[in-house]
This record gives C-alpha cells, structure tokens and sequence, in this order.
C-alpha cells in the first residue's frame, strides 16, 4: 500500500493512499489546519470531495478509524493479552458428568487447570460463580487456561464414566 | 468633506468587509470586489449616487501605508510557500511548461505594447502584467471547484511556481531599469545596489537559516508575530530607501524564513496580517481609479483581454498535455490559468511610482479593468468549464 504525499504552494499538504484498484483516497490538510477528505474512482474521473473536518473534528475521526473509541476483534489475528492463557466458552451437554455437581466437587481446577470466571445460564450470566454454584445442563461454562488446559476440560466435560 | 481618519479607516475596513462578504455569498473572488468598493467610495467617479456623496474615503499616506504593506505580506508570503524541493523535484516538466506560458503569454503582451504604440520599457510593464496568472485566485478556485485533489491542479500550480519565481526576478530588473532612468551610469548604480543587495539576502537565506531558526525561537506567539514583522518590514523598507522594490526584498525574506521551521508557524500567525493589508491594498486600488481614463485605453483592454485568455488558454493546454492529461483535463488546465490579479496590480503599483508617460496614468488604469475583467472571467471559466469545453469541442469538431 502506496501513500503518496506532496506539497500544495499556498495550500498546505496532500496525502494519496490507494485503495482497491485504481481507487485512491485523497487528504488535503490547510495550512489552517482545514482538512478535506475526497475519493477518486479512477485517474481518469473527478474526485469527489466526501466531508470537509476542522482540525478537531480530523483528530476525532483519526481516532475512531485508529480504533480508539471501538476495537474490533479482527479474528485472523486474535491476540488476547493474556499471555498463554485463552477464554473458551463450552456447553455442558446433556449426560455430561459434571451435571448436578457444584464446581467445588467437580474439581475443575484441580483436574484441568482451567478457572471458571463466569456461567451463562439461559439469559442470565453469573459472573465469577461460587464454590458451591451448581451446574445444570446446557450451561454455557466460560473458562480461562492454556490451550492444553482448555483440552482438558474439554474431555472432563464429555468424559463417559470409563475413567472413574 | 473629511472626516477624521479613524472614521475613514472604519468605513473602509467595514465596505471591504461587506463586500467580501457578497462576493463569496456569489462565489466570485474577492479581488475584484475589494477594488470594485475602493473604486465606489473613493474620491474619483462615481461621486453621488442619488444626490448622496460617494466620496468617503480620501487617498493619503496613510492608506497607502497600508497598502505599501499588502505587497509587503503578499510577496513575502509569497517567498515564504516558494518550495525549492518541489521545483527540483519536477524540474524537467516545470521548466518546460513554465517556459510554454512565459513563451506564449510574456509575447503576446510584448507584442500588444508595440501594437498600441507603447515605448519599450511600458511594453515590458505591459507584458508582466498580462502574463502573470493570479495565485490566490486560482488557488481559491482550485479548491472550489475540487480540482485541487485532481491531476489537473498539479500542472496549474506548477507553472504558478515558475511564474512567482520569474516575477520576483523581473521586478528586481524592472525597478532597477525603471527607477534608475537618467544617465547610464544611474542605471547600472541602482541595478548593481540593487542586485548586491538582494545577493546579500540570498546568502543569508542560505547559510544563515540555522541562526534564523534559533533568532525567532520564543513561546510566544505575540513576540513571534513582532519579530517576524519587524525584520519583514524594516528589510523591505531598507531596499525601498536604496532604491531596490519593496516587494523583491520581502519575497527574499520569505524565502529566507521557507528554509526554516518556522513556516508552518508564520503562516498561522501572520495568514490574519497579510489577509487585512493586502485587503486595504486590492481596496487602495480602487480608491486610485479614475474610471474616465479607461474610456481612453476601451480598445486595448478588449483586445487585451481576447488575445491573453485565448493565450493562457493555450498555453495551459499544452502544459497539461506534457503532463500526460486528456482533452478534457487539458482545457482545464487551460481555463485554470487565466485569472489574473495581485501581481499584475503590483507591477503597476511600481509602474506609478516610476510615472513616466503612460506608466503614470493609462497602464495602472488599463491594469485595474484588466484585473477586474480577467479575474472574473477567469474565476467563471473555472466554474464553467465543463460546458465550456462541450462548447468548444463542437465547435471544433
């Protein structure tokens, strides 16, 4: 991606970025700190001035288009901060053997590695659920660990009672 | 009936401001307004309108003053946007069609002169007058009409960056020759005062833009705009007592300050001082008008103005074909190029401060209708361009 930049005499700056094809995007920032936003389909057409922003107003949408105001969760290159650990969310189905068993006995954490830091429950979510919180079946079970981790409770969820 | 100059003033400023203020309700440039109120209430024709006296701002010294400081600021901002790494950067193109419009339009003006039987020295006024393009309003138009984010803009501004480089040239020259008529041996004093001390200038510009840097280098914005005006002025004043154009020396100084950091600051600061004055400057214009004498010179001005729009027309054209640009996009650059107006007004400002013969009178007459017809028709032609063109293509077709 191309942005070519030149100097207006008199006016101020000009900024070109391509976009798809032959599109190109056009800035020009006013010595006043005017800026104007236009967007040429091709060379051979006019560009067509989309919004006229005070400095200010540049500065706000530069902001939104940085994402300051709204990340969104691109997912070819999900990059949770949390170092090695994930957030998965698992359904406890029907026959799981976890169901009717609080988190204190089913030992989640002791067999898997994995905290559980919330349940959705239908439409309500209990967030970071007490020892004693029961599991139903269907609940949606949000747990935190490394991928291994999250395996783990995988398995211990849809486990048949050959290990005990 | 004078009033007290502050009243004056005030009538000035608020004519100018209320005109200004029409003009872009009109999208029409505000050059010609400002000269058209200057002509309505200064001391010349008309006088009355309806019995009620017209005649409310009287010429003086200290109006021109003000307006000896627009030209001041024009040409010194002038200097100050002079971009030495855009005209390296494009030099094979920029020469080139630089040389098409000086070639074709300097020409015509030369030959308009010798037509209407002007001596030489009011011939080569002429020719700087009708071939110097109007930078601000173009500018304004370019970005009007959106064609400032089109490839058309870029040949237009182009040759305005060859045409302000050779107009600041040529005014040295001029001033020198014109200003230091009498024996030979004058001449050649005032253009070797005038030519040393514009390579002083040039110097300092050049080896001394680190001082510059760290000598204007303050918090405030107040101590910056004092500095910067006092030095602007008192060098500009400086050139004018040895008989060197103000004007030149104050695009010196700009380029003198473009070489520094400071420029996006200077044109922050000073954009507001270069807009009042050189407003009171397009305004004393009109004040000094007497629009009897254009009955004198109807001929020449229609001749004048076919000849020269259809030479910037061409000129353009080809400009914008070396550019690689289509027909259509090359006619643009055609119509793009024909307003005329500061500088054809400040060439004749310098041509009545020499006020031989027809410098004194016909040629800053000729000039002011001149600019009011090529501004205005240049500014429509801009925003007509397109059907214009349908026009012309039919017509050649």
């Amino acid at each position: 991606m191309t942005v070519y930049e030149s100097e207006i005499p008199g006016v101020g700056h000009k900024f070109e970025l391509e976009l798809d094809g032959e599109e190109r995007l056009v800035v020009i920032i006013h010595h006043d700190g005017k800026r104007e936003l236009y967007r040429r389909p091709s060379p051979n057409e006019d560009s067509v001035k989309l919004a006229s922003l005070t400095g200010k107003k540049a500065r706000q949408l530069g902001s939104i288009l940085e994402g300051a105001y709204f990340q969104p969760v691109e997912m070819d290159d999900l990059n949770v901060p949390l170092g090695e650990s994930i957030i998965e969310w698992v359904e406890v189905k029907d026959g799981s053997p976890l169901v009717d068993q609080t988190l204190q006995q089913a030992e989640i954490r002791q067999q898997t590695g994995v905290s559980i830091i919330a349940i959705q429950r239908g439409e309500e979510t209990i967030s970071n659920p007490s020892p004693d919180t029961g599991i139903d079946s269907g609940d949606i079970l949000v747990a935190i660990g490394t991928r291994e981790e999250q395996a783990e409770l995988s398995d211990l969820l849809t486990a048949d009672d050959e290990g005990n | 009936m004078a009033d007290p100059l502050l009243v004056q003033f005030g009538i000035a400023v608020t004519a100018i401001a209320l005109i200004g203020a029409l003009a872009s309700r009109i999208s029409l440039s505000v050059i010609p307004a400002y000269i058209i109120v200057g002509i309505l209430v200064g001391p010349n024709e008309p006088t009355a309108i309806g019995g009620i006296s017209l005649q409310l701002v009287q010429t003086g010294e200290f109006i021109d003053l003000l307006a000896e400081l627009g030209i001041v600021f024009l040409l010194f901002f002038l200097g100050l946007e002079f971009s030495l790494q855009q005209l390296v950067s494009n030099r094979d193109r920029l020469v080139k069609i630089g040389f098409v419009d000086l070639g074709i339009n300097f020409l015509l003006g030369l030959g308009l002169g010798v037509l209407f039987g002007f001596s030489w020295l009011e011939s080569f006024f002429l020719a700087g007058i009708v071939y110097i393009s109007s930078s601000a309003v173009i500018t304004k138009s370019l970005i009007d009409q959106g064609w400032i984010a089109n490839a058309e803009s870029e040949p237009i501004l182009g040759t305005l960056v060859f045409e302000d480089i050779f107009i600041a040239v040529y005014l040295a020259l001029l001033s020198a020759v014109a200003l230091g008529e009498g024996s030979p041996t004058d001449a050649a004093l005032s253009i070797g005062v005038s030519v040393a001390f514009l390579v002083v200038l040039v110097a300092v510009a050049w080896y001394g833009s680190e001082y510059i840097e760290r000598l204007f280098e303050t918090e405030s914005n107040e101590l910056f705009l004092l500095r910067v005006t006092g030095v602007t002025v008192l060098i500009a004043g400086t050139a004018l007592a040895l008989g060197v154009s103000e004007a030149v020396a104050a695009f010196f100084v700009g380029t003198m300050f473009s070489q520094t950091d400071h420029v996006h600051r200077i044109e922050q600061v000073l954009s507001p001082v270069r807009d009042l004055f050189a407003a009171i400057f397009f305004f004393s214009i009109g004040l000094a008008t007497d629009i009897t004498l254009l009955a004198d010179i109807l001929l020449l001005l229609g001749v004048a103005v076919v000849v020269t729009t259809v030479g910037k027309f061409v000129s353009g054209t080809v400009s914008g074909r070396f550019y690689g640009l289509d027909r259509t996009r090359s006619f643009r650059v055609g119509f793009g190029m024909v307003p005329r107006g500061e500088f054809s007004l400040v060439l004749s400002t310098l041509a009545i401060s020499v006020g031989t013969g027809a410098l004194g009178d016909l040629i800053p007459a000729f000039t002011v209708g001149y600019v009011l017809i090529m501004s205005i028709l240049g500014t429509l032609l801009i925003q007509h361009s397109d059907r214009v063109t349908d026009v012309l293509e039919t017509a050649l077709a």
